[in-house]
């Protein structure tokens, strides 16, 4: 594991960094994906968003990332409106998504040079940050390699180390580890923990696993089912580094569980067998 | 973390063996085609032997007037190819855009599938008489439907996951085009020029029977009309040699180094 300062508090938050108020999102002009959601989020917090599938979680951080522009509401980065087709005074966002989606035809290094280029990066510099987070992801060695040739966990680190490669304020991550075994899931997720807390990046995390929001977050927002809204905000106080099965997080998962039963139905989120029992 | 790469334990010795298997393949299939050319040379009166024509072969090499026909030849299929694939990407752009002109287009891609190569060199030396200009447009005419269809199916699979990407990190629309969107189409864009390549070699030679007084095919229909069943097939033979071997030594090699990416064998970009 990469040597990292670790903290056993939260880091210092400056709130209101990111603030989401009345959003409303609809595809076609009928279907509501986002409904009167609202989310805060400080300088540097991390925060998750937990919602059952389908339920709009991913659309509200389209919206957040400019690409899709919402039909009601304002979202502030760093005191900037987003709108649909940011231009170029609205902050810089990484975002990692459910799937890689690195370009085949490139290397590790090119598949993070290019945004990193795009977005204005000096030449100089490229080299280096894809050395640091490579390195720091325990990817290096698979620099010059084609995506195609790398297992799934690896491309996912490659496509969070292009994320955080670029510097950004915020990063955006849509369900990153949702696609990968528990094992690989687990050990990624203590490796993005670590990685927060060295770099003090704001994240906001979609997921629709309660242990994982819990692990990762200093708050949780619990969405409604589709459309979308907010249906509570956890506040999760456990020191870090967490371990997996820290009885508080069972205990915080068994009331989160309790509160969304009713609510989610039995399309709801994944549990841990203990919180179940 | 001890975490391998995909696709890294594959064995050297079966990609030897299977290299071999393939050679033993092509050779056999060579030395099927010598028997069926004596069994034909035996039976018949106006196929040489293979003895005659490998006799007749250096002074066929010698002769400097055949490597004008060659050079013309070869510069009819690569120029009417490169016509056919520029005119096919254009059409494939509009059939995938839709709407009325898409429409128009598809249609006439439609018509153009359904002519007859001899038809249009036909039509071709109507049109141009006996003409150069006749010669591309007979190629160019009969190739680019095929590499439409092709290409419009590449730009119908787009992957809008990657569009995703692209909108998401700000990419400009240069650096999309360059490194999303050209990419993408590269297969496909070889898979079409792999499946023209020969199609043009077949329809050159073709017009150049009907249309011109350069080129393989004349010199393949002066042979057969003075009934020089040798030179015939020493022609034909020119024309394989030559249609296989850039194939296989010039189009496949360049085809595997661009599209290396997609093999699970080791990377060195």
């Amino acid at each position: 594991m990469t040597d990292v300062h670790r903290t056993e508090t939260r880091p210092e938050v400056e709130d209101d960094y990111i603030r989401v108020e009345n959003l409303e999102v609809s595809y076609d002009g009928t279907t509501l994906a986002l409904a009167d959601m609202d989310l805060v989020a400080g300088k540097g917090e991390f925060v998750a968003v937990l919602g059952p599938s389908g339920c709009g979680k991913s659309t509200l951080l389209h919206a957040m990332s400019g690409v899709v522009r919402p039909q009601a509401g304002t979202i502030r980065i760093g005191g900037t409106a987003v709108r649909g087709s940011m231009g170029d005074e609205a902050p810089l966002i990484g975002y990692v998504f459910q799937d890689h989606r690195l370009l085949p035809w490139r290397t590790v290094e090119q598949n993070i040079s290019i945004v990193l280029r795009a977005n204005g990066v000096a030449v100089t510099e490229v080299d280096g940050r894809i050395d640091r987070y490579l390195s720091m992801l325990q990817i290096d060695r698979f620099r010059r390699s084609w995506p195609m040739r790398l297992s799934g966990g690896q491309r996912q680190r490659v496509s969070i180390a292009r994320a955080l490669a670029l510097q950004p304020a915020v990063v955006l991550m849509d369900e990153p580890f949702s696609t990968l075994d528990e094992v690989t899931a687990r050990l990624m997720r203590q490796q993005l923990a670590e990685l927060w807390q060295e770099s003090g990046q704001t994240i906001v995390f979609v997921t629709h696993s309660i242990r994982e929001a819990l692990f990762l977050a200093d708050r949780v927002y619990v969405l409604t089912k589709g459309p979308a809204s907010v249906l509570d905000v956890v506040d999760v106080s456990v020191a870090r580094p967490r371990r997996y099965e820290d009885p508080m997080l069972t205990e915080l998962e068994g009331r989160i569980v309790d509160r969304v039963m009713r609510v989610w139905g039995y399309e709801g989120p994944e549990t841990t067998d203990e919180a179940e029992r | 973390m001890t975490e391998r790469p995909e696709g890294s334990n594959h064995a050297p010795g079966g990609r030897v063996r299977e290299r071999w298997i393939n050679l033993a393949l092509s050779a056999a299939g060579l030395l099927s085609l010598m028997l069926l050319w004596w069994f034909a040379s035996r039976t018949t009166t106006f196929v040489p032997s293979i003895s005659d024509v490998i006799a007749a072969v250096p002074a066929f090499l010698d002769d400097e007037d055949i490597w004008p026909d060659v050079v013309a030849t070869v510069r009819r299929v690569f120029g009417a190819l490169a016509i056919a694939m520029v005119a096919g990407l254009a059409a494939a752009y509009v059939m995938a855009r839709g709407g009325l002109w898409g429409q128009v287009v598809d249609r006439y891609v439609s018509l153009m599938l359904g002519i007859p190569s001899t038809i249009a060199a036909l039509l071709a030396l109507f049109i141009f008489k006996r003409s150069e200009i006749g010669v591309y447009f007979v190629v160019a005419i009969i190739t680019f439907p095929f590499v439409a269809l092709i290409l419009l199916q590449g730009l119908r699979t787009a992957d809008r996951h990657l569009d995703e990407m692209s909108d998401v990190y700000r990419l400009p629309a240069t650096t999309h085009l360059r490194h999303i969107s050209v990419p993408h189409l590269v297969p496909y864009t070889f898979a079409a020029l792999r499946n023209e390549y020969a199609h043009a070699w077949k329809v050159v030679v073709l017009a150049e029977l009907f249309a011109v007084n350069t080129g393989m095919g004349a010199r393949f229909a002066r042979a057969f009309d003075r009934f020089l069943l040798v030179d015939a097939m020493l022609w034909l033979l020119v024309f394989m040699i030559i249609l296989l071997g850039t194939e296989y030594l010039l189009l496949l090699p360049v085809e595997r180094r661009v599209l290396r990416w997609r093999e699970s064998g080791a990377a060195t970009p």
